[in-house]
């Protein structure tokens, strides 16, 4: 394409909307080591030792490694469940014949954006039925179950736009519809699968308000409680600079998923149901 | 949030000795203890237990049996969510035996069944309950029964930093007067507005910092609406009282101090941190706060002398229809319906011991709380403290507490929004008090006295 | 054209449809009965007793009950008899101690609590353990008074058993009103829509979407995407990993970050100070910073999801076209307006729908920073919702309120809903299978 036009207003624009994001993520890292007197815009000093935490268990992060591991085992479970059960529940949405196809179709995209605020209650309820609640399994369930219609919307898209040949050709050859499914079809959708699988990942591991709710003295803590109550300022021992570093912790892993898996995220489409 | 969990295992009697020896069957027994707003400082509310256990234990085995006590504890450092986790879990069963909370608790709880009256399980006319202090248990109590027993007391004062009062003209003696002054109601709050203008004029005090009240919502705020003449409950027919008078005196009075420019219209919600750091270091002419402030201020914000800086007072009265006053808000340990009743029964027990007077002062002390008998003045612990025996001795006795009841929450609520918009300046006064009265109206119809004084 | 149901599509489904089913259907069906209750933290949610009070008899007097059942129900009273006894030697009592009890008090009888405890610890074979005495005490009680009955019929029997000849309109009254658990009522729309409180509430809502649908949403979104497209690769890839940032940081950090960024010692009051201009708390210090805070944090996540979308639809135009637009002379703002613009018509239409759906019913963002504040100037329905049901600081959660005003906002999205699938010709997304066995 020709430079028709001048390049750098455009990029004095961008970088002006954009300096709040830049100024607070780079105060962010800064302030995890450095420590900055209140009232001033520039740090003074180095501090290193905001990062003890680590290897120091006595600070108000507990034990982070645990919680860390915790953090994993919750985000990981919530992918398993919302990539298989959309793997299968997409592919029914997309290919086959169900009763009420249409029903359903309309109500998950319509649960697509149902205010999970207004069902806490109600899963609360449904919880303790089951005997799930205060437990972190009960929590996994509802997360994945909240982002359900979503994956099952997402890989009914990936589905609906593999070619029909390649599942007739599988059917001519006298595999079955299941067989078609795993070793044709599957492949096919690999960009979603992953591009849903990181989603899910990356969502597990931010929540932070169903743990608090659902499960709020389970000893399976997981890294957005234990942000939380390093960042409560009613502590006598608040320190912002340790939150600031617990923060960049937590949010360390996110950022290398994003940055090398930042294409296929982009597969989602738009990706997410956050406003 | 949840800050800190841990179990205990407090088994120090040898299983094998006693069973051997005295045939007597081991008692296990896991008692957990949840306590809300409470950080690190504030821990003993639930260490008393521990050690309540352990003497438990102790005597249980010279009298020959064996009991084997885990304590299982949780501190919440908020409220709103220690509440909301108490409620979901009574309700699933899984409370904890003994809760930790505000006594204004005690009435929604005591209805939906999640309480079991402490009365039915101790004697409060027996040692080290019979030396607590008779306006505590009347705190602790419901319609009719004693729910909990106190677990500590507070009291929630008026500040003043001396230099600033001594740069706007008073004398060493004024100043030490004031706190009478302020008993006998000659001196109210417009009056501490008037000090708190000249303190910004005089430069003392940076514009906007003249007058700074708790930056969130609190039990504190209504103090200023009894400083109106606001009562909470109609003593004859034990209803709550919405009274329209003094609740309009009282968003007024914030009102007229934004309008003077010593607090901003904006000031709540303000950051806990920076309120500290201003009001420790001379920066507010005049506050009001906690007598649990005093550990932060000394301990952690470097106020060295607190007594030759600082002269504390109760909230003075805002007109003629109100009076000095201030709240004192215990927390109490309360019995929850979870578990057998021969656990509760041991939970009451270890409450009854954790509430011994050294006991007790460990946590006084620790966090700069206030005491629950007579005798606990006694320990030299607490007597040490000048602090302590000065705001038990000075302020106690002037403290009243919110109500129990199980529709308080609601008053409490709309009078806290209400206060809210009319500061800020999104509503007039009077609207502002006309939608709190149409909210508790609305929720709770004639299960509420109004006052209009012919307004 | 009617066709043979997949048994494989059934299979496949289920596990989504039983997840569904108790995770998002059933809450969704208990909200909506839910909101035809009084339900709260008081009432319980499991159900209640029947518990006759000191201060529902003030209150029942007070509302012309007879004195005399009023008396009778307020006498707290202990009697010595052949019943007490018998209910006791069947509640396990000691028997030594019951012995005592027979020999010195029969046929008395006591006041008080207290006066009946006096007297029993005046016994030597008392039980050591208050608690032991107490459930000793029980059997001989004749009151009703602040005793929890679980059922109604409990209540009846021992309420006509205290107080003889009670009319049956009275015992109606009592059992009604001794009830500590919740009613159906229909009260709570009605209470929503009494005070003007609620107005206020719905038109920050509709400020709250529209301006930051518009502002960031979907003119950002699209600012952002047609710049990055005409940038060179890398520099636009960096503005594109800047402008997803905010998605992917967890919310507290995110939140905590702009408060950092705007409160009193923060930033940007640092920086207003050094400018000379007024430095304060912006985000609770003034209606109109707090707005614009809330709308930026909630933009500054929402933009990206715009972003994402038109960069998408952007690639796939046809760059020939491009091309051909430039040869003919056109600018950069006429290639945008006359090709770029009307190519992006419907991820225009879909971002807006959806993402209205999504600002409706957000509020961690806001709660976790103004809270709603000040006042209640920055406070939508979604987060007063949720306070109301789930978090607020003196703990009186009213489940039903809440419920009804999460009902309200369900019936809003359904009917958005409805009106989006028909935009997007939704008969087009559930073509019929071309295989069928």
């Amino acid at each position: 394409m020709t430079r028709n036009f001048s390049i750098w207003p455009v990029v004095l624009i961008l970088l002006l909307i954009s300096a709040p994001i830049v100024i607070m993520y780079s105060y962010l890292a800064l302030g995890t080591v450095t420590t900055t007197e209140p009232g001033d815009l520039l740090p003074s000093k180095l501090a290193l030792d905001n990062w003890r935490f680590l290897f120091d268990t006595s600070t108000a992060a507990g034990n982070i490694w645990i919680a860390t591991l915790n953090t994993f085992v919750f985000a990981a479970s919530i992918m398993v469940i919302v990539l298989t059960v959309s793997a299968t529940g997409g592919y029914a949405m997309s290919r086959l014949n169900l009763p009420f196809r249409r029903f359903v179709l309309s109500g998950i995209m319509v649960m697509h954006a149902f205010p999970s605020v207004t069902l806490i209650i109600g899963v609360f309820l449904v919880l303790q039925f089951t005997g799930l609640y205060d437990t972190m399994i009960g929590v996994i369930l509802v997360k994945a179950s909240l982002m359900l219609p979503f994956g099952i919307w997402i890989m009914k898209g990936f589905y609906d736009a593999v070619p029909w040949e390649i599942e007739m050709a599988g059917v001519q050859d006298g595999a079955s519809r299941f067989t078609v499914w795993r070793r044709l079809i599957l492949p096919q959708v690999r960009a979603g699968l992953v591009a849903l699988g990181l989603f899910a990942f990356l969502d597990g591991w931010g929540e932070y308000v169903l743990p608090r709710i659902l499960a709020p003295t389970n000893d399976f803590r997981v890294l957005s409680i234990v942000l939380e109550l390093v960042g409560n300022p009613d502590r006598t021992n608040y320190d912002f600079d340790l939150f600031k570093t617990v923060g960049v912790f937590y949010t360390l892993p996110v950022l290398v998923i994003f940055v090398f898996f930042q294409h296929r995220l982009m597969d989602i489409f738009g990706g997410g149901t956050k406003g | 949030m949840t800050i800190m969990k841990k179990t205990t295992t407090l088994a120090i009697a040898s299983a094998l000795l006693s069973a051997t020896v005295f045939g007597a069957m081991a008692e296990d027994y896991t008692i957990s203890v949840w306590a809300g707003g409470s950080g690190e400082e504030s821990d003993y509310r639930v260490k008393a237990i521990e050690i309540a256990a352990d003497l438990y234990e102790q005597e249980a085995a010279i009298r020959g049996e064996e009991v084997n006590i885990t304590v299982d504890t949780q501190l919440f450092s908020g409220w709103d969510d220690f509440k909301q986790a108490v409620t979901l879990a009574a309700e699933s069963g899984t409370a904890p035996n003994i809760i930790v909370s505000g006594h204004e608790d005690i009435g929604p709880w005591a209805q939906a069944g999640i309480l079991r009256p402490m009365e039915d399980y101790v004697d409060f006319d027996a040692w080290p309950l019979n030396q607590v202090y008779d306006n505590l248990i009347q705190v602790s109590s419901f319609d009719g029964k004693i729910w909990g027993i106190p677990q500590d007391a507070e009291s929630r004062p008026f500040f003043f930093w001396r230099k600033n009062l001594e740069g706007i003209g008073y004398s060493a003696e004024e100043i030490d007067a004031l706190p009478q002054k302020i008993l006998d109601g000659e001196y109210t709050l417009y009056d501490m507005l008037g000090d708190a203008k000249k303190m910004q004029e005089a430069g003392l005090v940076d514009d906007m910092k003249g007058f700074m009240p708790r930056p969130s919502n609190g039990p504190d705020y209504w103090q200023f609406y009894q400083s109106f003449g606001g009562e909470m409950v109609d003593a004859e027919t034990g209803k709550l009282v919405f009274d329209k008078r003094a609740l309009t005196d009282m968003y007024q009075f914030f009102v007229d101090a934004v309008e003077m420019g010593v607090v901003p219209a904006t000031y709540l919600g303000g950051d806990w941190d920076t309120w500290h750091g201003s009001v420790s270091a001379g920066k507010a002419g005049a506050w009001h706060g906690g007598t649990w402030h005093y550990a932060q201020w000394t301990k952690k914000n470097g106020l060295d002398d607190f007594f030759g800086n600082i002269v504390y007072t109760l909230i003075p009265a805002g007109n003629e229809n109100g009076r000095a006053n201030s709240i004192t808000h215990p927390l109490v340990y309360l019995l929850s319906t979870t578990g057998s009743d021969d656990d509760a029964a041991l939970s009451a027990d270890l409450v009854s011991i954790a509430s011994e007077p050294r006991i007790n002062a460990l946590h006084a002390m620790k966090s700069s709380h206030l005491a629950i008998g007579k005798e606990e003045l006694n320990v030299p612990l607490y007597a040490e403290s000048r602090w302590a025996t000065e705001a038990t001795k000075n302020l106690l006795p002037h403290a009243n507490a919110l109500p129990n009841s199980a529709d308080f929450g609601v008053v409490w609520t709309a009078m806290f929004k209400g206060l809210e918009a009319s500061w800020t300046g999104v509503s007039s006064v009077e609207d502002a008090v006309n939608a709190a009265e149409q909210t508790v109206g609305n929720a709770l119809g004639d299960k509420v006295v109004y006052r209009n004084h012919g307004m | 054209m009617r066709s043979r149901t997949s048994g494989l599509g059934l299979l496949l489904i289920s596990p989504a449809m039983l997840l569904l089913a108790i995770f998002f259907f059933t809450p969704a069906l208990l909200t909506g009965v839910f909101s035809f209750t009084n339900m709260s933290s008081s009432t319980g949610i499991s159900g209640g007793a029947y518990v006759v009070t000191p201060n529902l008899l003030k209150a029942l007097s007070a509302r012309g009950m007879q004195p005399a059942t009023i008396e009778a129900l307020e006498e707290a009273s202990y009697s010595v008899d052949a019943d007490g006894l018998a209910a006791a030697r069947a509640a396990d009592v000691d028997p030594a101690f019951l012995d005592e009890i027979e020999a010195r008090y029969a046929g008395r009888a006591y006041a008080t609590d207290s006066d009946f405890l006096a007297a029993l610890k005046d016994l030597p074979s008392r039980p050591r353990r208050i608690r032991d005495l107490k459930l000793a005490m029980e059997p001989f009680t004749k009151s009703v008074l602040n005793v929890r009955f679980a059922t109604e019929e409990l209540a009846r029997t021992a309420i006509a058993e205290r107080v003889a000849g009670i009319s049956d309109d009275e015992m109606a009254t009592l059992l009604s009103e001794s009830y500590t658990g919740w009613v159906w009522t229909t009260e709570n729309f009605g209470k929503l829509f009494a005070g003007h409180e609620t107005w206020r509430i719905i038109a920050n809502t509709i400020f709250y979407v529209a301006t930051t649908l518009t502002l960031f949403n979907v003119t950002l979104g699209l600012f952002l995407a047609v710049t990055t497209f005409y940038l060179p690769k890398k520099l636009g890839a960096i503005f594109t990993v800047i402008w997803l940032l905010p998605r992917i940081t967890p919310v507290v950090l995110y939140a905590i970050m702009w408060k950092w960024f705007t409160w009193d010692d923060g930033f940007v009051a640092v920086l207003a100070g050094e400018l000379g201009l007024p430095s304060f708390n912006y985000m609770k210090g003034s209606v109109t910073s707090a707005w614009t805070i809330v709308i930026m944090v909630n933009g500054f996540i929402g933009a990206s999801f715009g972003m994402i979308l038109f960069s998408g639809a952007l690639r796939s135009i046809p760059i020939q076209q491009l091309w051909a637009s430039e040869v003919d002379g056109a600018t950069r703002w006429q290639q945008v307006r006359y090709i770029i613009l009307p190519q992006l018509r419907w991820p225009i239409l879909f971002v807006t729908s959806y993402q209205t759906l999504s600002l409706l019913t957000s509020y961690q963002e806001i709660w976790l920073t103004t809270n709603g504040g000040p006042g209640s100037t920055t406070t939508v329905w979604a987060l007063e919702s949720f306070r109301t049901a789930l978090f607020n600081y003196s703990g009186s959660l009213q489940y039903g309120l809440g419920a009804a005003m999460a009902l309200l906002l369900v019936a809003v999205g359904l009917m958005l809903s409805i009106i989006y699938l028909r935009l997007f010709r939704f008969g087009e997304l559930v073509t019929q299978p071309k295989i069928e066995f």
